[in-house]
């Protein structure tokens, strides 16, 4: 991320066949797309696609049986529906190799040791600890399975005409299933195992070295001194995560990125990031390619979850309030950025931090502004995830009103889960299903952004040149492009490949086990890389005035009245038959 | 011109003032304040992770995006 003194880059180059494989657009795009491949061939070539196929079809052909029978969903449908969750891609050798040799430091609460080591006596000592609560947990579970089978089996021998036993029978097998979900979700701590990161963490920043290494000898720069920096960027990423998975900081949004910008920043401004370690601060090669990676996971089908209203809350909204605050930074505030402007809109009226990386990427916006776009978004975060569900609670507002607010507006999709949990399971649903919409939006809020970057923002700092369809090409992020090429890819897939097919292996393997892994790990490589070249002095020019949290503030006020007003009409005047189905 | 020594002063202290805040007065602002340790007992028991940014990172987005499909009558 660059700026000429003007504060536009306008870049009078020209193409060449050999850009391919010595800019780091392309290269950024290339190595994406290796990963891309590789998981694809591994999961779908040599995983267990057939195996899955085959079971898939069984469920549901039993699904499809029972719901020809009764008009409810039958406990047998949704022991069908849970075998075709178990299925997953990150099962098979190839799943568990990945993920195991891509751990990143996990959490813990009091020890930070716990975060790489875990003895065999300290899972015993966690998994007894919990297990009375399971105990508890599965005898309910499986007392509520004797009353839905009950409930079934009386609605079953009045032939599912008696309306009054086929209530009763849903009553009991929605009790049965809550108490089956406690009951995994108590489950699952039991199966503690032990464990220790120490080795491949060492393996996965030399695999790092390696395929980043490649990329700089493309690009002409020195393999020797990208790897001898690599090292402490590596070592400043797995502090990051350590200190992200602290249960406090961890509760407060403060994760692995935040930690990793903090500490780089810690150290480049006391005792100094040593010169040998620049080099390896590839901060744009590894959001770029994170970029592509997060592609795969921006999936176009995912519009319609929640029907009209989602789209009209998460896609209409959106856009009105990026663009309403950006006119109002640049007009109003007169913001001296147009970059700041436009990563601070983005990340506050898309979804936060990876709406700012992909704005930023795209715009070419220099990393501190990047950095206090996501400062402030974290800080807010924080304040709206605990004041919105109390506030909502307080006077009253409905709780799918409520979800469909807070899922517009609060940045990052975890507080949305967080806050959507404090108010209710259908605020939760709903919140957490908006914010998923708005996430798909980032692909095209990266698209739109560059292509007025080049055709309009830096034409009117290059008046005195007229600008050919060559120029606007090479001035263009082709990393967005690959960004898109990824989404459009995976998004074709999940449509084409039935739900449990997609579920399983694509999303369940390709995408868990492959990309989503590499691309969580970038961007906390590009953040550490941030937080080592940054200058307090600089970050601090940006805040002048405090016109960043102005822009903010007034840009969030808008979101918050605009997103209530149209959650209302959608889904209270518009389509209550949506919400009465909820 | 700043010494070596003033650079590793600057450093701990700011390393220690991070780690103070996030260890010791927000744990102590948590457990005080009872809507957040409601908060932290609640994301302790359904395994929110407030910190996870995208979509793909939250395990209830796939069982909200699960209930609204059988709510709205998808499947």
């Amino acid at each position: 991320m660059s700026q000429a003194e003007s504060g536009i880059v306008v870049d009078h180059g020209q193409s060449k066949w050999s850009d391919l494989w010595t800019k780091e657009d392309y290269l950024a795009i290339w190595l994406g797309f290796l990963i891309i491949a590789v998981s694809l061939v591994a999961y779908f070539g040599f995983g267990p696609k057939a195996e899955f196929a085959e079971r898939i079809a069984k469920a549901e052909q039993l699904q499809s049986a029972e719901a020809a029978k009764a008009p409810f969903k039958t406990i047998a449908w949704y022991k069908a529906e849970d075998d075709k969750k178990k299925l997953k891609g990150t099962d098979s050798p190839f799943g568990k190799f990945v993920s195991s040799w891509t751990k990143h430091p996990g959490s813990w609460s009091s020890n930070p040791l716990d975060a790489l080591i875990r003895s065999e006596a300290q899972a015993k000592a966690k998994n007894d600890k919990a297990m009375p609560a399971y105990e508890e947990a599965k005898a309910k579970a499986a007392a509520a399975f004797g009353a839905a089978t009950a409930a079934e089996e009386a609605a079953m021998a009045a032939n599912f005409k008696d309306e009054a036993a086929n209530g009763q029978a849903k009553a009991k097998i929605a009790e049965w299933r809550a108490a089956e979900k406690s009951a995994s979700a108590a489950k699952s701590k039991t199966t503690n195992k032990p464990y220790n990161y120490i080795p491949t963490l060492i393996g996965l920043c030399l695999f790092f070295i390696v395929i980043f290494g490649a990329g700089m000898t493309l690009m002409k720069k020195s393999f020797f001194e990208f790897a001898k920096g690599f090292f402490i960027v590596f070592l400043v990423a797995v502090l990051a995560y350590m200190l992200g998975n602290q249960a406090i900081c961890k509760q407060y949004g403060f994760g692995a990125e935040a930690w990793g910008i903090l500490l780089g920043m810690i150290i480049a401004n006391s005792i100094g990031t040593p010169k040998w370690v620049l080099p390896a601060c590839q901060v744009e090669f590894f959001i770029k390619t994170g970029l592509v990676l997060l592609g795969a996971e921006v999936l176009f089908g995912k519009i319609m979850a929640i029907g009209i209203p989602g789209i009209f809350v998460a896609w209409v909204v959106t856009p009105v309030v990026l663009v309403c605050t950006f006119i109002f930074g640049q007009k109003v505030l007169k913001m001296p950025s147009k970059t700041l402007n436009i990563v601070v809109s983005a990340d506050m009226s898309v979804c936060g931090t990876s709406a700012a990386i992909a704005t930023a990427a795209a715009c070419r916006a220099k990393k501190e502004e990047l950095t206090l776009s996501i400062g402030l978004s974290l800080v807010f975060t924080a304040i709206m995830m605990i004041i919105m569900p109390a506030f909502i609670k307080a006077v009253g507002i409905p709780e799918i009103l409520g979800g469909a607010w807070m899922g517009g507006t609060i940045d990052s999709t975890g507080a949305v889960a967080a806050a959507g949990a404090f108010l209710g399971e259908k605020a939760l649903y709903v919140a957490a299903t908006i914010k998923m919409i708005q996430n798909v939006m980032i692909g095209v809020t990266a698209f739109c952004v560059a292509l007025y970057w080049c055709l309009v923002v830096e034409k009117e700092a290059d008046q005195k040149r007229t600008v050919g369809a060559g120029e606007i090409w090479h001035r263009f992020p082709k990393f967005v492009l690959g960004f898109l090429a990824a989404s459009i890819l995976f998004s074709i897939l999940d449509s084409n490949l039935g739900k449990g097919m997609a579920n399983s292996l694509l999303d369940g393997g390709v995408v868990k086990g492959g990309t989503k892994l590499m691309r969580d790990w970038f961007f906390t490589l590009s953040f550490a890389a941030i937080g080592l070249s940054t200058n307090f002095r600089e970050l601090a020019k940006y805040f002048k005035g405090g016109k960043p949290v102005i822009l903010y503030v007034c840009g969030q006020s808008f979101n918050l009245a605009l997103t209530l007003g149209m959650a209302y009409v959608m889904f209270y005047l518009v389509f209550p038959e949506i919400t009465a189905k909820i | 011109m700043i010494t070596a020594r003033q650079r590793w002063f600057r450093f701990s202290a700011s390393l220690a003032g991070g780690l103070f805040f996030f260890c010791l007065v927000l744990p102590l602002l948590t457990r005080s304040v009872p809507i957040l340790h409601r908060m932290a007992q609640h994301l302790e028991e359904t395994g929110i992770d407030p910190s996870r940014y995208y979509y793909t990172d939250v395990v209830q987005v796939k069982e909200s995006e699960g209930y609204l499909s059988e709510a709205l009558g998808e499947q």
